[in-house]
């Protein structure tokens, strides 16, 4: 894990084999691009899951929060990602990701 | 490109042993992108560790690393400071490591103003061990020491730090990682005993029997009990109980540091100057 | 027998204390940190590296309590420098649980321990050999310790010189037994001269290889850990928990096996570079006293009193006292009819002494009231006997 390019400009990205499901990343995401789903074979039923990626606005919160390196949002600069601005949907549904134990409603926005 | 963690860690070792959520993780990503900010050679860096969970911290760093035993980081990191004067030693303990049985140490070491940098992670109970009460553990809750429901007062450990003479004093919490990552920064830079206190969640052991059993109640709870310095100073002394104010809360840059002094000494058995007299410093007491 | 090869070794004449002396080999032999705190009877060592320490570029520190300056002395010796303290029996009670570190992680160091009466306070002015046993095993779990008692002034500077190489070359604590007769004895001792010291210096193993195949702790079944100079570029793991080749914590079974019979090997396979005593007098003799440390010179003494009186006394004197040097006690044991273990304690190298002898009849003249023994009282006992 020693270079990180952003994986084929994606503007945030995970490593599956370090989260441990504890819900910080998706709490502090204020643009709802993150939620846990159920997984059966980790340690503790879930893992996470970039939902919205084109949502996200770059401010780094997850990554920093994130305690186990699992988690990393691109740089502006130097992968030339385009980050999103922050809209009143990507904030209802951060809320409403929060308000469900940080899992994405089923059929939401449908 | 993303920041650079794996040149500071030692990946082999990853994922880390910390419970789900912990706070650990995050001082330790804070403290790898203060030090890069530093931009300090991985080998002039010693970090010591303690006992518990945060005695963890130094196996994932690729420094110079040293697991103590409990309480005593201060005075390893006596020997290795004034053995290496120009390299730089970090203390990471608990507040069970010291605040309790290391607590002389780490009085003493802010009375000497060594230029240690010292991070206490405080999670207000014994993690490793399993939820004894620590000196930070709110009265009232619950330890599996005291299941009746905690009596022992705690005390302010950034206080004691300051009264003991550290010239350098702050409190940062997990919950923003982007403060912690600019006060770590002012500590390091700062020549001088620079102690800084660094509150934790520990969801596991303090919060599942105190009605926080999730790392984000947990961290809820910590935003709940703290307060930027500016705004703390600003409330009646009775309403500042039960808020522990974050940020800088001391900084003394002119304060004699330990290293130094200790080079006149040298000078002295030297010949290279007269002997220390009283009339060299202006506190005589 | 006590130095090999003696005639050629320049000396100088000094007049002054143990304590003093021990201080000044540390600085010969390379010390370059010291970290204290005031006991009595060791305080004159600390005071004496107070200032000779830092002539010399070295630190001399007076730490906050006994713990606080083993830890830092460890510290400074993990950094890879050569690091002592001083202390007595209390001292050495309050610094157990780093030494059991030092041990385990291998971290050469010099104690130096001026026994006193004990146990607990006990008799801070006076002198007693209480800490035989405890310098045998401080801290708990297993471990082989290594001990050395001067016997003499001039002693109290060879075999603290001696012991910064020892450390050296087993990476563990060395423990350095004076008493509070020796430490505060004025005299004059004939001594090596510091050109003599300081060309003696071995100072520990350096790996030179490359850090990607540096494993500090993966070395032999019979050698000690390889531990470089930090801040040079090999980063690697310090830790008391049991542990792997590179240092870093395990729990595996044939790992943690291996490294406990490790510190036990190393320093058993090598018992020949550690065994030191003087044998005085036993070529003919009847009755064998063991003494070791002040008691050794009353001893002496005794001995040309009843050899006066043509009774065959002789002395074995063990410097290295632990390990103890077992085949030759046991060699002498087995044919000296009469042993007669004389101690300012209740019996702890009498203890050993039975163990390697095999023998039940070994008989004691234990002191325990801070007084040093005088000649006479063992004249006494050898006649009894």
């Amino acid at each position: 894990m020693s270079l990180l390019k952003a994986p084929q400009n994606k503007p945030v990205w995970i490593d599956i084999t370090r989260c441990k499901a504890c819900d910080i990343c998706v709490s502090s995401c204020p643009a709802g691009v993150l939620s846990m789903r159920q997984d059966p074979t980790s340690t503790i039923g879930a893992i996470i899951d970039i939902v919205a990626p084109d949502s996200c606005i770059g401010c780094n919160d997850c990554e920093l929060h994130c305690p186990d390196f699992a988690i990393f949002v691109a740089d502006k600069k130097a992968d030339g990602i385009k980050f999103a601005k922050l809209t009143p949907e990507a904030e209802e549904r951060a809320e409403a990701i929060r308000n469900n134990n940080y899992r994405l409603p089923l059929n939401y926005g449908k | 490109m993303a920041f650079d963690y794996g040149k500071y860690l030692r990946l082999d070792k990853m994922p880390t042993l910390w419970c789900w959520g912990c706070g650990d993780g995050v001082i330790l990503k804070a403290v790898v992108r203060a030090i890069d900010k530093m931009g300090w050679d991985q080998n002039d860096v010693c970090v010591v560790s303690g006992i518990g969970c945060s005695g963890r911290f130094s196996s994932y760093l690729d420094f110079n690393t040293v697991h103590t035993t409990h309480g005593r980081t201060v005075a390893y990191a006596t020997g290795i400071k004034l053995a290496n004067p120009d390299k730089h030693v970090i203390c990471v303990a608990g507040d069970g490591d010291a605040l309790a049985i290391g607590g002389n140490h780490t009085i003493h070491g802010c009375r000497r103003n060594i230029d240690i940098h010292m991070i206490v992670i405080n999670n207000f109970i014994y993690g490793l061990t399993n939820s004894q009460t620590s000196p930070t553990t709110p009265k009232g809750m619950w330890t599996v020491s005291q299941k009746a429901g905690n009596i022992d007062p705690t005390f302010d450990a950034c206080k004691l730090a300051e009264s003991a003479g550290a010239s350098f004093v702050a409190r940062e919490s997990v919950i923003d990682p982007k403060k912690l990552e600019r006060s770590l920064v002012k500590g390091f830079s700062h020549k001088g005993f620079s102690f800084m206190e660094v509150l934790s969640n520990c969801h596991i052991n303090l919060g599942r029997k105190n009605k926080m059993a999730s790392a984000v109640e947990n961290l809820d709870w910590i935003d709940s009990i703290t307060m930027g310095k500016m705004k703390f100073d600003k409330l009646e002394e009775q309403d500042k109980t039960n808020f522990l104010p974050t940020g800088v809360l001391k900084e003394d840059k002119d304060a004699d540091e330990y290293c130094e002094m200790y080079q006149k000494i040298k000078d002295v058995h030297q010949g290279k100057r007269a002997k220390i007299t009283q009339d060299e410093f202006e506190k005589k007491i | 027998m006590v130095n090999k090869e003696k005639a050629l070794i320049k000396t100088r004449e000094i007049i002054s204390t143990g304590n003093e002396l021990a201080a000044i080999a540390a600085v010969d032999a390379g010390c370059h940190f010291f970290g204290g705190y005031p006991l009595t009877p060791s305080s004159e060592i600390m005071h004496t590296l107070s200032d000779l320490l830092p002539e010399v570029g070295g630190v001399a520190i007076q730490m906050e309590d006994e713990i606080a300056s083993v830890c830092s002395v460890i510290g400074a010796s993990m950094s890879g420098k050569r690091a002592m303290t001083a202390t007595s029996g209390p001292g050495l009670s309050l610094k157990a649980e780093n030494l059991g570190l030092a041990q385990m992680a291998e971290v050469p160091l010099v104690c130096i321990d001026v026994m006193r009466g004990g146990p607990s306070t006990g008799l801070p002015t006076r002198v007693a050999q209480g800490d035989v046993s405890q310098a045998q095993h401080p801290s708990h779990g297993d471990y082989k310790s290594i001990t050395i008692c001067a016997g003499n002034l001039a002693e109290c500077y060879t075999q603290t010189a001696r012991a910064f190489n020892l450390a050296d070359r087993f990476m563990q604590p060395v423990f350095v037994l004076l008493d509070e007769t020796l430490g505060h004895m004025h005299g004059r001792a004939v001594i090596p001269t510091e050109e003599e010291t300081k060309s003696e210096i071995k100072l520990r193993k350096q790996f030179d290889g490359k850090p990607e195949e540096y494993f500090p702790y993966g070395v032999a079944q019979n050698e000690p850990a390889i531990l470089n100079t930090m801040f040079k570029g090999y980063r690697f793991h310090f830790t008391g928990l049991h542990h792997d080749k590179y240092g870093f914590p395990t729990e595996d079974m044939d790992t943690c096996r291996l490294l406990i019979e490790r510190l036990f090997n190393k320093v058993e396979a090598h018992e020949d570079e550690l065994e030191l005593y003087e044998a005085y007098k036993l070529e003919d003799a009847d009755i064998m006293i063991i003494a070791y440390g002040s008691v050794s010179l009353a001893v002496k003494e005794a001995i040309r009193v009843l050899r006066k009186e043509n009774i065959k006394v002789g002395l074995f004197r063990p410097i290295t006292i632990w390990p103890s040097p077992a085949e030759k006690i046991k060699e002498y044991t087995d044919k000296i009819p009469k042993v007669l273990c004389v101690e300012l304690n209740m019996g702890q190298y009498l203890n050993e002494v039975q163990r390697v002898s095999s023998r039940l009849d070994i008989d004691g003249l234990f002191k325990v009231n801070g007084r040093a023994i005088s000649p006479y009282e063992i004249v006494e006992k050898v006649k009894e006997i």
